[in-house]
């Protein structure tokens, strides 16, 4: 009993510990990394139309639709159409941000309610199963019919575009739960309840939300169809005014909007997977 | 006196295309309380299974196993768990999995507190109250695992080789920790391990099982002194006896499985 304190000294030293100082610094080697091809990319296109070598008009180079952004005061359209970009930007995100938030939660309710109940599994699950293949752009002419045009169509569109896929991915994360861990809960005085709000509700969280960040994509691309087809504001609808116009600066503006906003979206997706799932790495 | 009774314990599990396996067969075990009893067996021998039995997480297909005369039929409240891969809730700061079990019993919030810091100082983690399993090593989950069990001042702990996942340091230090706490709380330890000499160190009495069904086939009691050292004289005796039973039931299992094979081929 001597070497007590020694003995338990030597069991273990802490593997990891949170906020390695040089985080900061390879994150910031990332950001350049992912800058690097972008800025040569970039060079070749502008020398190319400042020379002459592609069509200038057909492709003008980000020197110029930046500069048409910054003349029309980051405003486009027409009278009552008109938008300030920025605008556009949040209103697209804020709509693929809305439908994912209630087609996660949705989905996760429906997949725990499908894995406790086999009743509720044999109705709902062969629903589930014949709608998930369904593209979440196929709901756009479905979702114009019931809600008109505007935010709910597009929030719709997202939502059916993710609810069956990730309720699907719910299932079989409940299903993937180590037993041990629920015959641990058990074990230690869990009820039937407190299985599955403390035990496997947590436990699926990050396969769900995973699920989600790869869905993503399709989601963003689903709001800004509707926006082009229908939803007459955001992201999408500025691009297809540049094509009723003819400017190509104003789609390529809107396509550079489009991509830059979309990395966004899910780079702020990665963070809430770091910070709130944090018990899983994010892949 | 808390005694633990298995009789006449039966499990099957059943199968895919009603092909049912008998997991365990005809069990009779009695132990007493503060008893540290090793049961040791081939993989596949139904070792678990009789743990998960007697901690009342599956149910029997017969037989009867009771503590002080009452039968198990459900998670009990002085038996308590502990696994291989330690099972630490992964989303849990360390002190809130040590609070897991009181958390779920509704123990109030001071007198919960109080309980997880005295043990966590007791397993030498309180520094890393606020940590989270996966920044733990190995051996530290495994001490967090067992404070989690401590903590609920039980009557039972059924280990399930808990050690499997560690090296051989972690291992040997390990043991002894475990041993320091069953001195220090005396509950009553079934520890399933396939390792020979771990049983011999650690138990009181090994209970040997055999495979396809499982059952007992020897128990041997380890009448040596503690501390125990694996160089005492008498050790050696313990460990050759077990190895010799347990190399036989193998090769018996082993045999037997190539039997069927063939048979199942003809």
């Amino acid at each position: 009993m001597t070497d007590r304190s020694g003995t338990l000294e030597r069991i273990g030293a802490p593997v990891a510990q949170p906020q390695a100082p040089e985080a900061l610094a390879s994150w910031e080697k990332g950001v350049l990394k992912a800058f690097i091809p972008w800025v040569v990319v970039i060079a070749i296109w502008e020398i190319a139309a400042a020379n002459g070598w592609s069509g200038a008009v057909l492709f003008p180079p980000p020197s110029s639709f930046l500069r048409y952004a910054l003349e029309s005061d980051f405003r486009v359209g027409f009278g009552g159409d008109a938008m300030p970009i920025p605008v556009a930007i949040v209103v697209s995100a804020l709509r693929v941000l809305v439908g994912l938030a209630i087609g996660f939660a949705a989905a996760i309710a429906t997949g725990i309610l499908i894995s406790a109940s086999g009743a509720f599994a044999d109705m709902v699950m062969p629903l589930v199963r014949g709608l998930a293949p369904i593209a979440p752009i196929a709901w756009i002419p479905l979702g114009i019919m019931l809600f008109g045009i505007g935010n709910p169509t597009a929030i719709f569109v997202v939502f059916m575009g993710v609810y069956f896929i990730l309720t699907i991915s719910t299932v079989a994360a409940v299903n993937a739960v180590d037993q041990r861990l629920i015959k641990t809960a058990r074990s230690y005085g869990a009820s039937r309840t407190q299985v599955w709000t403390r035990v496997i509700f947590p436990a699926v969280l990050p396969q769900v939300f995973t699920m989600l960040r790869i869905n993503f994509f399709a989601a963003w691309m689903a709001v800004l169809a509707a926006e082009m087809v229908g939803v007459k504001n955001g992201l999408g609808m500025m691009i297809i005014l540049g094509r009723e116009m003819f400017n190509t600066k104003l789609i390529l503006l809107g396509m550079c909007m489009v991509g830059a906003t979309g990395y966004l979206v899910d780079a702020l997706l990665v963070q809430i997977q770091r910070r709130i799932l944090w018990w899983q790495p994010a892949p | 006196m808390t005694t633990l009774s298995c009789r006449h314990v039966g499990k099957v599990w059943p199968g895919a295309g009603g092909l049912s396996v008998t997991a365990l067969s005809d069990v009779d075990l009695t132990v007493e309380s503060g008893e540290f009893v090793a049961i040791l067996g081939p993989s596949g021998c139904g070792k678990s299974t009789l743990l998960e039995l007697i901690a009342g997480l599956e149910p029997l297909s017969s037989g009867r196993i009771a503590i002080d005369g009452k039968s198990v039929s459900g998670p009990a409240p002085g038996v308590v768990m502990v696994f291989q891969d330690h099972s630490l809730f992964p989303w849990l700061s360390v002190k809130d999995n040590v609070g897991f079990g009181l958390a779920m019993k509704k123990v109030p919030k001071p007198e919960r507190e109080r309980r997880v810091a005295r043990l966590l100082e007791r397993v030498r983690l309180s520094k890393f109250a606020n940590h989270r399993p996966h920044q733990l090593s190995g051996g530290m989950k495994q001490r967090v695992a067992i404070a989690r069990a401590l903590v609920e001042s039980p009557e039972f702990i059924m280990m399930d080789e808990p050690f499997a996942a560690l090296d051989f340091q972690t291992r040997a230090l390990m043991q002894r920790f475990l041993l320091e706490v069953w001195l220090e709380f005396k509950p009553t330890i079934i520890f399933v391990t396939h390792h020979i000499d771990e049983a011999v160190l650690l138990a009181d009495r090994v209970v040997v099982m055999s495979a396809g069904p499982g059952r007992i086939i020897e128990e041997v009691r380890i009448n040596l002194p503690r501390p125990r050292r694996m160089t005492d004289p008498g050790f050696n005796d313990f460990r050759a006896r077990l190895t010799e039973t347990l190399e036989r039931e193998v090769m018996r299992a082993h045999v037997e499985d190539e039997l069927r094979l063939v048979s199942h081929a003809a």
